[in-house]
């Protein structure tokens, strides 16, 4: 077995799988002291995510996977071989994901439901019109995640169907059996780092909880 | 106390529902301007959370929006003269049930009356625990009403 994932780039993957339907679902039930709660959380895990990309084990870091549109179409036709981690077309569903994640917990920060009754941490900082239009801004940009994650599974199946490349136990037990190179893991150290500021970051945007 | 409050309420509110049909362009501008006040009460209740969430509440913060809230509290159900509901044309949230089960909306409108009188009388005090102990009252007086006469989002 090949060593892929490190075991916070995996923790992080599946903290996300489960953090996104128990938000949506305290955002439904109008549970909202726990979907801040949950949020803020998801502000932690972002955060730690984008440090972990410039400073985390070789698989975990933006410039040793996201590749320009030279490599993914030579990825497309076949041409270029993925060494073991993100393909250059998986990175970009990385990216659109960090992306729209990010813009949700942004969005989130800021918002301010239609009555007053729930704001945001830093729902102050703007008009409450302005809260108001990013609350719905914050609802629409839950689908364009949810389209997304469709399309993140759909080339999970793709590649379990038609490529015969199972590539969801290896984002369970970090390992696969083949591949090219292998993952260099960061030290310790880092991951310590990555975290205290993360956590720092966290408690510089919403206080503490 | 309190019943003198429900009483005067639902008095104010008997005169109201008498008035005839309003013209559609009068409907609409009645309409927008309650909207208007809405956004402005929770812009309000949105302030005083805040305030109240916080570890050092600034009083004086407290005070122009509780002022406010229980001013517009006092004029609320004038907001809903017949012919502003959905059949006006406008887009609005006002539910039918406002005008056809009209005794219990002026109830709920007069229990944000005293909610929020007592809210401000407390904001007015100073006792920051007191004023903590009268909010829940006011924002269940909102959603109260919210949940019987309003309808849902969408």
């Amino acid at each position: 077995m090949i060593p892929v994932w490190d075991l916070p780039v995996r923790l992080f993957h599946w903290l996300v799988v489960l953090l996104v339907p128990l938000m949506w679902w305290t955002a439904e039930e109008e549970m909202m002291d726990l979907h801040m709660l949950l949020g803020k959380t998801m502000l932690f895990l972002v955060l730690f995510r984008l440090i972990w990309g410039l400073i985390g084990s070789s698989t975990a870091r933006f410039a040793s996977f996201v590749r320009g549109p030279a490599a993914i179409r030579r990825y497309l036709r076949g041409e270029q071989r993925a060494g073991v981690g993100h393909s250059p077309v998986g990175a970009l569903s990385v990216i659109a994901l960090l992306a729209v994640l990010s813009m949700q917990v942004g969005l989130g920060l800021f918002a301010s439901d239609e009555d007053g009754d729930y704001a945001g941490p830093l729902s102050h900082w703007v008009t409450f019109d302005t809260a108001e239009t990013l609350a719905e801004r914050h609802e629409q940009m839950f689908y364009v995640l949810l389209g997304l994650i469709g399309l993140h599974l759909a080339a999970i199946l793709f590649y379990l169907i038609v490529r015969r490349d199972n590539l969801v136990t290896p984002m369970i037990i970090g390992a696969r059996p083949d591949g090219e190179g292998a993952m260099v893991a960061a030290p310790a150290w880092r991951l310590a780092a990555a975290v205290a500021l993360a956590g720092l970051g966290t408690w510089m945007i919403v206080g503490l909880l | 106390m309190k019943t003198i409050f429900l009483a005067a309420a639902a008095a104010a509110c008997m005169v109201t529902a008498a008035a005839a049909q309003l013209p559609p362009a009068e409907a609409a501008a009645k309409i927008r301007a309650r909207q208007h006040n809405y956004k402005q009460m929770a812009a309000a209740v949105r302030s005083i959370n805040e305030q109240l969430r916080s570890g050092a509440p600034v009083l004086a913060e407290i005070r122009t929006r509780s002022r406010l809230i229980a001013g517009f509290a006092l004029q609320l159900l004038r907001w809903f003269p017949r012919g502003t509901g959905p059949e006006a044309g406008v887009r609005t949230r006002a539910l039918p049930t406002i005008w056809s089960n009209h005794r219990a909306f002026t109830r709920a409108g007069a229990v944000l009356v005293v909610a929020s009188r007592n809210f401000d009388r407390a904001a007015r005090g100073g006792d920051v625990a007191a004023i903590r102990a009268a909010w829940p009252a006011v924002t269940r007086a909102c959603a109260g009403c919210h949940d019987d006469f309003r309808a849902e989002e969408h």
